[in-house]
């Protein structure tokens, strides 16, 4: 059997990495290079970044030329189903969305979403009950290049600034756009998309290819925002799901969001955890007699960084032998830190900022007890990391981590008090520690990128070959 | 017949360093050397020797007919005296002019009187040292730090044997009463001279803007009301916060030409002023205030929740820090009582916010926080070692007990020679050097005496910050001395 043809959309990749996704996206195509010959899409790569069997194509590092050539001047021929003719119609408007790049944010960064409106007008409300028989058809549609400065300025962008910065819808429909076209000189048999911002581009391959789109889901919007967050990433996920042939949380828990919050059907969804890389373990003394908690991840309300100041409260009414520290950057640094003062805990309990990796490993080799209360987290791997690195450590039970790691003491995201139970009683127990800390290494045995790479081939396998 | 007392504070904070968590249990020494000699360099060229230099002309050519008052608080002695020698030198020439009255405030720039009325004490007694060190005198008027007054500080005054209180004219508590007049505390017999603070603002903060001129300025004192006006500011005012550029020498160095024009003004020093002028009102203030942004409070410094914090965290270890007994130590603390630090956690808006910000190095007022907080914290560890240490070491020896002696003067002053002096009787060398000195083998005035080079090099690389090479020759030094 011929090996199959992956093709990845990405958007974080090493050395270009702000969270989890870039370490799981570069620990898929690693271990999926085993299997299958994968070609990743990415808005920009490092040139000197290479990886064995892996071919990686930035569209920032590419010239115009390059980009200009992958348009057909003459009219190309797609297969679709008829389904979609409609989808492809207006997804074709899509792509031409016009963005202007302006800072308008009269109420400050939370509100700064001002194009959804355009959007939801532009996404077509096709009907999931309305099941048909997919039929292919040939369309012939012409394909014009845009003018050459527009084509520079557009991938201009990707060059600069952050990943995320302010004009990431821009961005979005930039990638779209032109992954789309360069996708087209690649042979592949499957579509692997990650995440919404991904989620155009592959619907676009798949309206011009024909080829079933597998979407991996590594947050939604729903842990972002809660359950009533709308808007344009919310809109681009729910189409997203209706349009993939295959949807892969990255646990049960966001398995069951999609299914019963989303209402997308069971039978779609292929729950695969994440992996993690071994790493260099190592550990350092720390240079104070308490014990030190710690809190690790952006400060924003989904990672439940008030939880942690109001746990660290409490334990230190019952404990004051021990220190917590908050590392991370985040829209509600500012707020927690006048908090902290306000409950008085400003000499116990310590903020860092943003760290570099060689910092957050020092942390993690100095800490005791390793504290999670995200509020909603798909996955969470810095509690893997915290698990290799051999601290103990209670998480929310609102995340993917709590159903792999049995060692690790869970309870509800908002029960502050069992929390700081479980952090006392580990504070307190030495022995408790030691025996979580063998059964968490028993769990991550498992969990490697491998184990990911055969479960999502067994899902690719499915989709390609199932006629 | 309205006279003239000119007053002006001299400082320089002790600035921190970027203290990071990583930081905590491995660094005891908190304070930006570098920064600190930085500022205190580009202050000293472009206010301190240049407007002593003016002075010194003003007070040669008027021949006594200009004079002027000044406090240097007692961390910005110890920097001249570390960083400054020339600097320290030329304020003693000012000094000896005659025409400089010295005015008392607290050692360390400090808040200590709205949170600890023994530190404040302490603080005021440590200044009156170091002005007996350097310019042999004891002053007779206090300003406390940043004019922070209230009844309260009157009563302290008066407890430590002063005249006379350097204050803030606020308008709410002068109920349309003007600032120039001598005034009196009730209850107390403390004189009060209170800030004009519009007279003041027209050089200190509107100078730049505006098209100020020596004789206008003359013009306005001459019509103004009252017996005395008092025009207290920053000595950093001139040369530093309003640059050369703008004139303010050249405005400085005409003004008494033209006040000296008028008959009816003068120059008058605080001692002047509460020996020739009658009292003529009560001003009774029972809320704190100070001359600090347009509150006129202490909001400045714990307006927020985190300098709040700051403030009490620091304050509550007094205690321990004392029972210490240990003088460095005590003194590391009471450095980190510096008004500034606090001064850089204001989270105010707009045009106080701004003048915040002008003066922190810091890139926000959290930043300072946290970093202040990072170092309180590590101070509070070494606090928390000596507590335990005293327990131990009490529970062991089963020996009677007096509580913690609250630090007293006695403390401060050269250390005695016991029959069997140790170590720890050097200057300098408190009981965490005497630790360090241990684990390194040295623990008698021969093995100090004869460290080699090299040895002492390993020793600083392995305490960074702490052990220094300039603590050498004078540890060895003083170990000769009391070896004999």
């Amino acid at each position: 059997m011929k090996p199959l043809r992956i093709l990845m959309l990405g958007w974080e990749f090493p050395p270009l990495i702000n969270g989890g996704l870039g370490i799981a996206c570069y620990g898929m195509a690693k271990a999926l290079s085993k299997h299958a010959e994968v070609t990743v899409i990415l808005p920009r790569t490092d040139p000197e970044f290479r990886l064995q069997n892996v071919q990686l194509t930035g569209i920032g590092n590419l010239s115009v030329e390059e980009i200009k050539r992958n348009f057909s001047q003459r009219e190309i021929e797609i297969t679709y189903e008829e389904e979609y003719e409609q989808v492809i119609r207006s997804y074709r408007k899509f792509s031409e969305v016009q963005t202007i790049p302006a800072s308008l944010s009269p109420y400050g960064e939370q509100e700064r979403q001002s194009q959804d409106i355009q959007l939801n007008k532009l996404i077509p409300e096709t009907s999931v009950q309305k099941v048909k028989v997919p039929k292919t058809k040939r369309l012939l549609i012409s394909d014009e290049a845009p003018p050459d400065e527009q084509i520079a300025n557009d991938i201009q962008v990707f060059n600069e600034g952050k990943l995320y910065d302010e004009d990431l819808t821009r961005r979005v429909f930039n990638f779209a756009q032109y992954a789309s076209r360069i996708a087209l000189q690649y042979d592949f048999d499957i579509i692997h998309a990650h995440d919404w911002m991904t989620a155009l581009a592959g619907i676009e391959i798949k309206k011009l290819t024909g080829k079933p789109l597998a979407w991996h889901a590594h947050a939604l919007m729903y842990d972002r925002g809660g359950p009533s967050s709308r808007g344009m990433v919310y809109d681009i996920e729910t189409h997203v799901m209706r349009t993939a042939d295959a949807i892969i949380p990255v646990s049960f828990y966001t398995g069951k969001i999609i299914q019963e919050h989303l209402g997308v059907p069971q039978n779609k969804i292929y729950p695969i955890h994440n992996g993690a890389d071994p790493v260099e373990v190592f550990h350092v003394k720390k240079r104070f007699p308490e014990k030190l908690v710690l809190f690790l991840g952006r400060i924003t309300g989904q990672k439940g960084p008030e939880i942690f100041l109001e746990i660290a409260d409490r334990v230190l009414l019952r404990h004051s032998k021990v220190r917590f520290v908050m590392a991370g950057d985040g829209d509600k640094l500012k707020r927690l830190i006048e908090e902290g003062a306000y409950k008085q805990v400003g000499n116990k309990f310590h903020f860092t900022g943003f760290l570099g990796r060689d910092n957050v490993n020092k942390l993690l080799a100095m800490a005791d007890i390793y504290c999670m209360p995200s509020v909603s987290e798909p996955f969470g791997l810095s509690a893997l990391e915290a698990a290799q690195f051999g601290v103990p450590m209670v998480i929310s039970k609102q995340s993917g981590a709590a159903e792999v790691l049995s060692g690790a003491l869970t309870a509800d995201h908002w029960d502050v008090y069992k929390m700081a139970d479980q952090i006392v009683e580990l504070l307190e127990n030495e022995k408790l520690c030691q025996d979580l800390v063998q059964q968490n290494f028993e769990d991550i045995k498992h969990l490697t990128w491998d184990d990911t790479a055969q479960k999502l081939m067994k899902v690719f396998e499915k989709l390609c070959y199932v006629a | 017949m309205p006279s003239i007392c000119f007053y002006f504070r001299a400082h320089q904070p002790n600035r921190l360093k970027q203290f990071t968590f990583f930081e905590i249990g491995t660094d005891h020494f908190y304070e930006d050397d570098d920064l600190n000699k930085h500022y205190l360099d580009q202050v000293s060229e472009s206010c301190y020797l240049p407007t002593n230099a003016l002075m010194m002309e003003l007070i040669e050519r008027y021949e006594g007919k200009f004079k002027i008052c000044m406090s240097l608080t007692g961390t910005f002695i110890e920097q001249m005296e570390h960083h400054r020698p020339d600097v320290l030198e030329s304020f003693k020439k000012l000094h000896q002019t005659g025409c400089l009255e010295l005015i008392a405030e607290t050692y360390y720039h400090s808040l200590a009187s709205e949170y600890s009325v023994d530190e404040f004490k302490r603080q005021v007694k440590l200044l009156e040292d170091k002005y007996q060190q350097h310019f042999g005198v004891k002053p007779t008027a206090l300003r406390n730090t940043e004019m922070i007054y209230s009844n309260r500080v009157a009563q302290l005054a008066q407890e430590l044997d002063y005249e006379a209180v350097l204050a803030e004219g606020v308008d709410w508590y002068l109920n349309g009463r003007t600032p120039n007049q001598l005034y009196q505390a009730p209850s107390s017999g403390i004189k009060l001279l209170l800030r004009n603070h519009r007279l003041t603002d027209e050089i200190a903060f509107r100078f730049p803007q505006g098209t100020l001129t020596a004789d206008q300025y003359a013009f306005w004192l001459s019509q103004a009301d009252g017996d005395n006006i008092n025009i207290f500011m920053d000595y950093e005012t001139i040369g530093e916060h309003i640059k050369a550029g703008t004139g303010i020498f050249d405005f400085m160095r005409w003004l008494p030409h033209y006040v000296l024009m008028y008959e009816n003004l003068s120059f008058k020093t605080v001692r002047e002023v509460i020996d020739t002028n009658r009292v003529k009102g009560i001003y009774d203030v029972h809320f704190t205030t100070s001359w600090a942004d347009a509150q006129r409070d202490m909001s400045a410094w714990n307006g927020n929740a985190m300098q709040d914090e700051a403030l009490t965290k620091l304050y509550s270890m007094e205690y321990d820090v004392k029972g210490s007994n240990d003088p460095d130590f005590i003194h590391v603390w009471s450095k980190l009582q510096t008004s500034d630090h606090f001064y850089y956690i204001s989270t105010k808006p707009w045009g106080d916010g701004t003048i915040h910000e002008h003066f922190s190095p810091y890139n926000s007022a959290y930043e300072g926080y946290i970093f202040y907080m990072n170092a309180l914290s590590d101070l509070e560890i070494t606090v928390n070692e000596l507590r335990e240490a005293k327990k131990t070491g009490k529970h062991k020896a089963k020996t009677t007990t007096a509580p913690p002696q609250l630090f007293s003067q006695a403390d401060l002053e050269e250390p005695t020679i016991s029959k069997k002096a140790t170590l720890i009787d050097i200057k300098g060398i408190g009981p965490k050097y005497v630790k360090i000195l241990a684990q390194a083998g040295i623990d008698t005035f021969e093995k100090l005496i004869n460290l080699s080079n090299e040895d002492w090099d390993v020793l600083e690389k392995e305490h960074t910050g702490i052990i220094k090479r300039c603590q050498k020759e004078q540890w060895i030094q003083q170990a000769k001395e009391l070896a004999d």
